[in-house]
Order: structure tokens, then C-alpha cells, then sequence
């Protein structure tokens, strides 16, 4: 593995909003409005809100997929969709599904976006090798997707995010469709292995306690992806994690911050 | 599943106890039909015996096998090829793909009698003629399929794979193509079926070589067991087609479940 010479860099979101047109009707649909979040380097954020909050607006503009309407995201000073190309290598991703492609071996699949940074052959195999094995799938390297648990499947879709030894690592309820005792174990190694590497890792998440577990802070998301909460986990104890939680909770459902997170709400 | 099992597992290449007794009781119903024709009205000449037909079968000329054969391979390569790269290039621009898209609906509509007689008004040429009668005929199939293979692409799979910003190549080599490989194959045979039926016709005009003129040849003779020996054979080119790409799929496609 490559050792980094410097950190990742900051993100920036302003005034970040996102508005999409009905086809059937042309009604315009604000998944997004005037979103301001700093993600500082090698931090590890959750986000959590309920569905069609624009969790996963936030996540395609995040990899730059989608265009803001309104707003920006910066990465180090970059457009992750202005700038597509130079994020090439920079940024990966590890979504819901495992989105394997199904006529790639295990291997293959964890080797494909080094083959689209265009490194050499030798160092592909050995890197896809490397976080294969750390998933505890060197034996399962020649596999095809469908020979495999979607347990296993969700660890190749891990090892490809890690091969490419990303400055920053998106997630995308990664670990919400597996059983619990598979999921506990991946988030731990998901966790593990991103502040080994001192990437920026944000996941996305319904599920507070996974946020709770994970991150260092919680960005708690209303509708519209509207910032309800930014909260430091840190500046919790563990023994009060049970509070968090139901604060949160209560957060989600009255759509504006708990008082139990006024701390968390300064500024704002 | 191993490629040798899933190979054995293809229609094409097996030959099942069914398949050995419907060809038997059609042989039979035949040769029982052949040798009461006179007593039906029926000419003895239109249902020749099969024995007649085996010895016709023994005169075939291998050379009108190897043109046809290689008329038919040579259009669907140029079809499919074709057919691929104006796919991609309309997967890509959806302007093109408007400006494009009614004008094949209309090849597609023309008949395959239309396109001979058109070929033969416009080109001098006997290959050239037969060629663009398969390639029209041919090319649009396997252009709408590749393109509705490529337009089913899960979403999922382009988002993950745009995620990792590939080039424009990449994003076709290393997703749309190999994803799109399982239709290839099944367009591959629908056309080969297209292509065996249309270049005999195509042959029958014009042509002095290849299994149509060999046809045109016997109906000028009257003589039917001809006819059939060169329609066996045809049959037979077919399968052998088919059971080729076959072949290849179940190598090819051996990552599927």
C-alpha cells in the first residue's frame, strides 16, 4: 500500500441546493435547500435522516455525478462535477447494493477502478490482492459474484473502494441490508481501515445506531436535507450514547433540533 | 457448472431421444407418403423418396456451400459491426439517436423482395448486390437490440462505475460491452437464421454460384429431390451455425449463474 504524503483535503458545502422537475407533472422537488456543512480532513462523518430527505441527492452531488442547482460542493477547492476528471483516483465509493459486475471474479471486480486510473497490470493484482485478503477473502479471489454471500459480496465492494486509496470514501447505507452481526463486523473494519488510511470517510445512514457508532460527528438531516443537527460525538460520553440517540430520534420526528443537542446547535 | 456440462446443456448441440423420434415418425410419415402419392393425385415427382433425395444430397457441390457460407458470415461481421458502432453512437447522443431511429424503423419495414429488386436496379455488381441485401436486412436487428441492450444497463452499474470516472472508452469496454454480450449472442443467432433464409433468396437473383442459384438451378430442372437435398443442406448450415455460436456463448458467458 501506498503510504500518503499528504492529507485529504477539506470539503465545502454552501448554500448547496438541488431542485428537480417532475417529469409526469413538472413540478420542481427541492431535495435540497441551502445545505452549509465543512467536512474537516480525515473525519468521519454520518449522516442521518429519514427516507427522502435527500440523503442520497447529497451523495451523487458528493461524487459529482449530478450538478447543484444552486450552491456548491468543494473538495480541497474543486468541483467534484465541475472538475469530474481530477477526482479520478480521489474519491470512492461503497453503495447499498455491492454492484458487483457479475462476469468479473472477485478479484477482477476489486481490480476495476485501478484499471480505470490506468495503473500497471502487476500493481492492479497486488493491490486488489492486498484488501482482498485484509477482507478475509483470499480464498475466495477467482469467485464469481453469484458464488458468493452478499455478505462476502459487500466485502469486495469494500476492497475496490479501498484499493484505490481514496483521499475520501463515500458509503452509502453500505451495511444496511445485511444482518446485524455481518454488518457490526464490516462497519468495525470499514472504520478500521479508513483511519489506518486517514481518509475522509462519510457515510449514509438511516440507522442512528450505526452513526453513533461510527462517526465523529452526525450531521442530522430534515426534510430538504435541511441541517437539523451537527453533533461531535466526541463531546459525548459513551455512558450517554442511549440519550444521543433518543435525541436524535426526536429530532427526526419534530424536524427541528432537541433541546438535549443545544450544544451540538451553537451558531446556528 | 463446467463449460463441457453447460455446453452439453444447449438444445442445439444435444440430440435428445424426443428429438430422434419426431425425426424418425417425420421420416416414415414421408416415405409412407412418397410411395402413396400416386394413389393421392400427387405427382410421384413432388414427394420424392427419401433414398432419392439421399442420393441427391450426394451430388451437392461443396463450393456453393463455402460461398454461401461465407456470404452469410461476411454480411452479419459487416452488420454487426455496423449495427455496434452507430448503437454506441447513438447511446451517447440522443440527437442522433432522434434522427436515426425513424429511418431504421423504415429499413426494418421494407420487405426483403423490396431490398433484392432495389439491389439489383442500383448495383452491377453480383456480391455487391447479394452483401447489401443481407447487411440491410441484417445490420438494423442487430442495431436495435445492442442499442436496447445498452439502454437496460442497470443504472446501479453505471452510477458505480461513473463513480471511479472512467474515460468514455473504459466506460464502454469495461461496462456497456461485456454487459451487453448476452444479447450479442442471441441477436448473433437470430440473424444467422435471418441471413441463411434471405441470401438464398438474394442468390436466386442474379447469382451464378451459392445454394440459391443451386435451387434455381433444380426448379428449372424439376427436379424436387434436388430441391430438397439443397433445402437439407441449408437446414443443416443452420444448425451448424447456431451450434457454433452456441458453443462460444457457453464459453464466453460462463460467469452466469
Amino acid at each position: 500500500m501506498n503510504a500518503r504524503t499528504s492529507g485529504p483535503p477539506p470539503i465545502e458545502v454552501r448554500g448547496l441546493r438541488k431542485v428537480f422537475r417532475q417529469t409526469t407533472t413538472g413540478q420542481a422537488v427541492v431535495a435540497i435547500d441551502r445545505l452549509d456543512l465543512t467536512i474537516q480532513p480525515k473525519e468521519v462523518i454520518a449522516i442521518v435522516g429519514q427516507t427522502g430527505c435527500g440523503k442520497s441527492t447529497f451523495f451523487d452531488l458528493m461524487i459529482g455525478l449530478d450538478a447543484p442547482t444552486e450552491g456548491y460542493i468543494h473538495i480541497g477547492g474543486k468541483s467534484p462535477f465541475a472538475d469530474f476528471d481530477s477526482f479520478r483516483g480521489k474519491i470512492a465509493t461503497v453503495f447499498q447494493q455491492d454492484r458487483l459486475l457479475p462476469w468479473r471474479s472477485a478479484l477482477d471486480n476489486a481490480k476495476l477502478p485501478l484499471e480505470l486510473m490506468g495503473l500497471p497490470e502487476d500493481e492492479q493484482r497486488e493491490r486488489a490482492l492486498t484488501w482482498l485478503t485484509r477482507l478475509g477473502l483470499s480464498q475466495f479471489t477467482n469467485a464469481y459474484p453469484h458464488e458468493l454471500s452478499g455478505g462476502m459480496r459487500q466485502r469486495v465492494a469494500i476492497a475496490r473502494a479501498f484499493a484505490v486509496e481514496p483521499d475520501i470514501l463515500l458509503a452509502d447505507e453500505a451495511f444496511g441490508h445485511l444482518d446485524e452481526v455481518t454488518a457490526a463486523e464490516l462497519r468495525e473494519t470499514f472504520l478500521q481501515l479508513a483511519r489506518e488510511r486517514g481518509s475522509t470517510a462519510i457515510l449514509i445512514t438511516h440507522q442512528l445506531e450505526e452513526a453513533i457508532a461510527v462517526g465523529d460527528r452526525i450531521a442530522v438531516f430534515g426534510k430538504s436535507a435541511k441541517l437539523l443537527a451537527d453533533i461531535h460525538v466526541g463531546r459525548w460520553d459513551v455512558n450517554d450514547y442511549g440519550m444521543l440517540r433518543e435525541a436524535i430520534q426526536a429530532t427526526l420526528q419534530a424536524q427541528k433540533a432537541d433541546p438535549r443537542l443545544a450544544q451540538d446547535m451553537t451558531g446556528r | 457448472m463446467s463449460i463441457e456440462e453447460h455446453a452439453k446443456s444447449v438444445p442445439v448441440l444435444s440430440f435428445p431421444r424426443q428429438t430422434l423420434v419426431s425425426l424418425l415418425v417425420f421420416a416414415v410419415a414421408w416415405e409412407t407418403l412418397s410411395h402413396l402419392s400416386p394413389y393421392l393425385g400427387i405427382p410421384p415427382f413432388a414427394v420424392p423418396s427419401l433414398v432419392k433425395i439421399a442420393q441427391s444430397v450426394t451430388t451437392i457441390t461443396p463450393i456453393d456451400v463455402a460461398v454461401t457460407l461465407a456470404r452469410v458470415i461476411g454480411a452479419l461481421v459487416v452488420s454487426f459491426a455496423l449495427g455496434l458502432v452507430l448503437a454506441m453512437a447513438m447511446y451517447r447522443s440522443e440527437r442522433l439517436d432522434n434522427y436515426l431511429h425513424p429511418m431504421i424503423r423504415i429499413l426494418m419495414a421494407v420487405p426483403v423482395v423490396s431490398w433484392i429488386l432495389f439491389a439489383v436496379l442500383w448495383f452491377p455488381g453480383v456480391e455487391f448486390r447479394i452483401g447489401f441485401v443481407l447487411v440491410v436486412v441484417c445490420g438494423p436487428v442487430f442495431l436495435i437490440d445492442t442499442l436496447d441492450a445498452m439502454r437496460a444497463v442497470p443504472r446501479e452499474l453505471r452510477h458505480m462505475i461513473q463513480s471511479f470516472r472512467p474515460t468514455a472508452p473504459q466506460f464502454f469496454v469495461k461496462l456497456m460491452l461485456p454487459a451487453i454480450v448476452p444479447t450479442i449472442f442471441t441477436s448473433w443467432k437470430v440473424n444467422i437464421s435471418l441471413a441463411i433464409r434471405v441470401v438464398t433468396i438474394a442468390e436466386l437473383v442474379g447469382a451464378v454460384t451459392g445454394i440459391g442459384h443451386q435451387l434455381s438451378v433444380a426448379q428449372e430442372l424439376f427436379s424436387v429431390s434436388d430441391v430438397f437435398a439443397w433445402t437439407v443442406v441449408l437446414v443443416a448450415l443452420l444448425f451448424l451455425l447456431e451450434a457454433v455460436v452456441a458453443r462460444i456463448e457457453a464459453r464466453v458467458l460462463r460467469w452466469r449463474p
